[in-house]
């Protein structure tokens, strides 16, 4: 018990060292590096090993005769999760997410620390202390709070209220709602029930399966599976479309959607937002494929009205695509990053 | 004995004549279905000439008869939408959520009665028998003020529609005559069952009459789900419409018209949230009464009475989840445009407040137990380890709260190279949310475990084993739950939904197998201690309050959600609201109106327990001495 909670002390101190030379800039934030594809749970193993880390280090303090307070212990807690999505987690997190973060977490801390009455007493200790001020110091810093605290909400309130040049903060509909159908190049689609035509197995026919076995590997890499080469001349049915579909896409999207869909195409970032990823599992992987024929066919100017703010500069390529080519770069996609479309059978 | 015979005799005769008020509605209803496809109106249409006009079911894609008039174009203005200077809808939103927190409660307190009763009836235990039915006649008691309440609030909605949609409402009273009548006619009974079940608790309150009375509580609760149920159909039909053209002609099929896409999930879906919000409000009710209480008498009282009503409350709130999975799972299916308005479009934040609400259901159900493991000697051994299942549960409700899509300025989207962020966006999704909740409700379990056998410790053989096998259980379940979270991004959509029922028969078996193991091993357990009722801190108190306040502000939210989601259809794709406020309010309007309607509820509710209280200090010394005080309660019990 004791060389497992050492361990985990080792941990803890090895973990908050690094987190303090990432805020203060003295170890480089790549050192222990978010990697690609494994980074979510990444990020809950890490949190979970300074749980473990802390645990230990309170424990072996307790065990060496120096307890670390139980009201310290519960403040430190919510001041390194606060630090460790601001500094830790990259790209930065927006504020509103952080903000939810921050407040489940200090939930947490309250249910950890008032669990049973006897850490419950131990934690608000100081703080009566404090209320009590029996002793000098308590008395000149209850003094303090008394000033501090008035100046610290006015301090709040008045930069809540003051008026501000930034630009307001954006509820935006990624996915609004679709059509039920939709009409391109006059000829109607019922998106519910509406197929790829070039989604086909050997024999031309109809085959989510077939095509699905087809599709480059998930995970890093995403490596081609063996004799589903698109680019191979002798190609017929779905490998031929998917490269057909390529074509379109890199004659076409790529100058957006970027040669590897991670939206970070040469023209990417004159936008804001940028075009989207289709390599993220939140986007095309989420979707109907009769979902993308229309936003594509519509483009940003279709959006309906709950699209708000309708930002999306892509263009409605019914204007400049047929409507084979539309499907066919829609095969390309979910082709290229491993994705199968969402199917309600 | 002439007397008890007497007795027998009258008590079947009135559960023979509850049976009748139940089956009534049912009989004088028998005609209205015939009205479909073969007979009167086709009969007639017949007789007149060739002139039978026919229609094709919107959802069923049957043909019938058309037997009623198209659904009205309305258009703005005193004849179709008369107002006051105030916005109409704001007005039905209000009646509306009263009158339906008020119907959820009176709907599941009897259900309440029926399960307490019983435990009642079938414990060995005669203190606790007799503490279980004082119990029962409690909750009854509190129900039967808001009954009359319910009624109120429901004509006051009748009127609300009437007066300021009157097209809407006559339209819909069109096609569900029959169903409205019945829905009446059933009220009438539950109203004549639920006095006499009431009235006749003292006369019927020992042996065979004991089991007549305990009869007569299934036979309200049938007659309330019933109710329910019709209501629901509106609603459904409102939502996801069937036995009508395309014009909105009723082709007489009533059965179309309940039995509409959303009927059934909506039904079970409400039951069991009626049961939990139930639950929640008798334990704020208990735990309001428990910071108030003088003596400990009264304290270890209304202590007990929160524990069970947070228990009970707690039991359906466990599958809650998982059925309203299934009515989203309808609500795709139907119209995928539906679905994605409500999880990934216009509503999607809305579910994220409402994830945030669950949320705070199971962490404050969690905190509740292990302050109640504080009036347990020997519990103490557990303490200790709480703070891990603090952190399981929060990892859960993280990542169950992350939304999608993330609110954010115009600059923090640019920092962040996109709009998905490619560490929290997988968060963002269901396969990731499926195992934050489904971790949190397994932690849950836990924890009730945990309490279960907070003071006693096993003496069976086999009892290491046992608890080996436990922990190896849950830490295999956990493994899965994660796993398979992981597991869906890997696999189609179609699967990946396929995915929940392995998820939720892991939390499942953990509820269900360990629950049982756990009562083998407790068996003739060595009891550390008694449990001290009363003895709990005042902030496990608060807890319940704040179960309470989340269960009823998720109920509203909900509400809002599901009425939303028609966007501006009175009846989807029927029935146009063509009212100046057939616009989506924004979330701030929502989520105000909500909190006053909370507010407006938990006013109108403590007034109601005011008046409970009234009632109860008539009640004569004598009666009272059936109240549980600090009778200890018998660990076994739980």
């Amino acid at each position: 018990m004791k060389a497992l909670m050492s361990l985990g002390a080792l941990v803890g101190v090895i973990g908050i060292l690094l987190l303090g030379g990432m805020i203060f800039n003295v170890v480089p934030s790549t050192t222990v590096r978010l990697v690609e594809g494994y980074m979510p749970m990444q990020m809950l193993f890490e949190l979970t090993c300074f749980v473990a880390g802390f645990a230990g280090l309170s424990y072996m303090m307790n065990a060496m005769g120096m307890p670390f307070p139980r009201f310290w212990q519960g403040i430190g807690f919510w001041a390194f999760i606060l630090l460790y999505l601001k500094y830790r987690v990259y790209p930065p997190i927006p504020f509103s997410v952080r903000a939810m973060y921050g407040t489940v977490s200090l939930v947490a801390v309250f249910m950890w620390v008032s669990a049973s009455e006897e850490d419950w007493k131990k934690f608000k200790q100081p703080i009566m202390n404090v209320l009590d001020a029996q002793g000098g110091m308590n008395k000149l810093l209850r003094y303090a709070y008394l000033v501090l605290l008035p100046i610290l909400i006015g301090g709040f309130s008045y930069n809540a209220m003051v008026p501000k040049s930034e630009e307001p903060i954006e509820l935006r509909t990624v996915h609004p709602a679709p059509p039920a159908s939709t009409k391109v190049h006059g000829k109607t689609y019922t998106l519910q029930t509406s197929q790829n035509p070039y989604r086909v197995n050997q024999e031309g026919k109809y085959d989510q399966d077939y095509t699905n076995a087809n599709i480059v590997e998930q995970g890093m890499g995403r490596l081609m599976k063996p004799n589903a080469n698109p680019w191979d001349d002798k190609n017929k049915g779905y490998l031929k479309y998917v490269r057909e579909g390529g074509e379109i896409f890199f004659q076409n999207c790529h100058f957006c959607h970027g040669d590897n869909l991670n939206g970070r195409g040469l023209h990417a970032f004159a936008f804001n937002p940028i075009p989207a990823n289709f390599t993220d599992p939140g986007t095309i992987a989420q979707l109907q494929e009769t979902f993308i024929f229309w936003r594509v066919s519509k483009g940003g100017i279709g959006l309906p009205n709950e699209g708000f703010p309708w930002a999306s500069v892509m263009p409605p390529w019914e204007q400049h695509l047929t409507v084979d080519e539309i499907w066919k770069v829609i095969l390309f996609e979910y082709w290229h990053t491993g994705y199968y479309p969402r199917t309600w059978d | 004995m002439g007397l008890l015979t007497g007795k027998r005799v009258f008590s079947i005769m009135a559960l023979c004549m509850m049976v009748g008020l139940l089956l009534l509605p049912i009989v004088i209803a028998l005609p209205s279905p015939a009205i479909g496809e073969e007979a009167p109106a086709g009969d007639a249409a017949k007789k007149d000439g060739d002139k039978v006009e026919k229609g094709r079911d919107v959802y069923y894609k049957t043909e019938g008869i058309v037997v009623g008039a198209p659904a009205p174009k309305t258009t703005d203005g005193p004849k179709d939408y008369p107002r006051y200077n105030f916005e109409s809808r704001v007005l039905i939103w209000f009646a509306n959520q009263q009158h339906l927190y008020y119907g959820s409660f009176v709907l599941a307190v009897p259900i309440f009665c029926m399960i307490i009763e019983f435990m009642g009836v079938v414990t060995k235990d005669k203190a606790l028998a007799k503490r279980y039915d004082q119990l029962a006649y409690d909750f009854i008691k509190i129900s039967l003020t808001a009954y009359s309440l319910t009624a109120i609030l429901g004509g006051i909605l009748i009127f609300t529609f009437l007066t300021l949609y009157p097209a809407f409402f006559g339209y819909l009273s069109s096609i569900f005559r029959p169903v409205m009548h019945i829905y009446a006619l059933m009220f009438v009974a539950e109203s004549g069952t639920l006095y006499i079940y009431y009235y006749g608790w003292d006369k019927m309150k020992e042996g065979f009459l004991k089991w007549i009375h305990l009869s007569m509580s299934v036979v309200l609760n049938i007659i309330g789900t019933l109710l329910m149920f019709l209501a629901n159909s509106w609603i459904g039909f409102m939502m996801s419409p069937a036995g009508v053209d395309e014009q909105g002609r009723y082709l007489g099929n009533i059965w179309h018209v309940i039995h509409t896409a959303l009927w059934n999930p909506l039904n079970l879906h409400r039951i069991l949230g009626n049961m939990a919000f139930g639950g929640g409000v008798v334990a704020a009710y208990a735990a309001y009464k428990f910071l108030a209480a003088k003596t400990d008498e009264d304290r270890a009282h209304y202590d007990w009475m929160g524990y069970i009503a947070m228990a009970l409350g707690v039991a359906f709130l466990i599958p809650l989840p998982f059925a309203g999975y299934w009515l989203m799972r309808e609500v795709y299916a139907y119209r995928q445009q539906m679905g994605i308005t409500l999880m990934g479009g216009l509503l999607a934040w809305l579910f994220i407040i409402q994830a945030t609400m669950i949320g705070i259901l199971f962490l404050s159900s969690n905190y509740y137990l292990w302050q109640a493991m504080g009036r347990m000697r020997g519990a103490e051994k557990y303490q200790r380890y709480i703070k891990y299942l603090v952190f399981l549960l929060i990892c859960g409700f993280l990542v169950f709260i992350t939304p999608h899509t993330m609110v954010m300025s115009p600059a923090e989207l640019k920092a962040m190279g996109g709009q998905q962020h490619p560490v929290l966006g997988n968060f963002g999704v269901m396969s990731a949310k499926n195992g934050g909740i489904n971790v949190m409700i397994t932690t849950t379990v836990l924890s009730f475990i945990w309490y279960m056998r907070g003071n006693k410790v096993s003496t069976v053989s086999w009892a290491k084993f046992g608890n080996i096998f436990m922990g190896v259980f849950f830490a295999c379940a956990y493994i899965n739950i994660i796993w398979l979270a992981i597991y869906g991004y890997y696999i189609p959509a179609n699967v990946r939904v396929g995915l929940s029922v392995p998820q939720v028969a892991t939390t499942l078996s953990c509820l269900f197998f360990m629950f049982a193991l756990n009562s083998v091993m407790m068996r003739g357990a060595k009891q550390m201690g008694a449990i001290e009722w009363g003895k709990i801190s005042v902030r496990s108190q608060y807890a319940l309050i704040m179960l309470a306040t989340a269960f009823t502000w998720m109920m509203a939210l909900m509400g809002y959600i599901r009425s939303s989601v028609r966007l501006f259809w009175h009846v989807n794709e029927i029935m146009r609201d063509n009212s100046p406020w057939a616009y989506t309010h924004t979330v701030g309007f929502a989520a105000n109106m909500i909190s006053f309607n909370v507010l407006f509820f938990w006013i109108s509710i403590l007034f109601v327990f005011w008046m409970g209280s009234l009632g109860a200090k008539k009640v004569p010394v004598e009666a009272k001495a059936g109240i549980p005080g600090s009778v200890p309660q018998p660990a076994a019990s739980h």
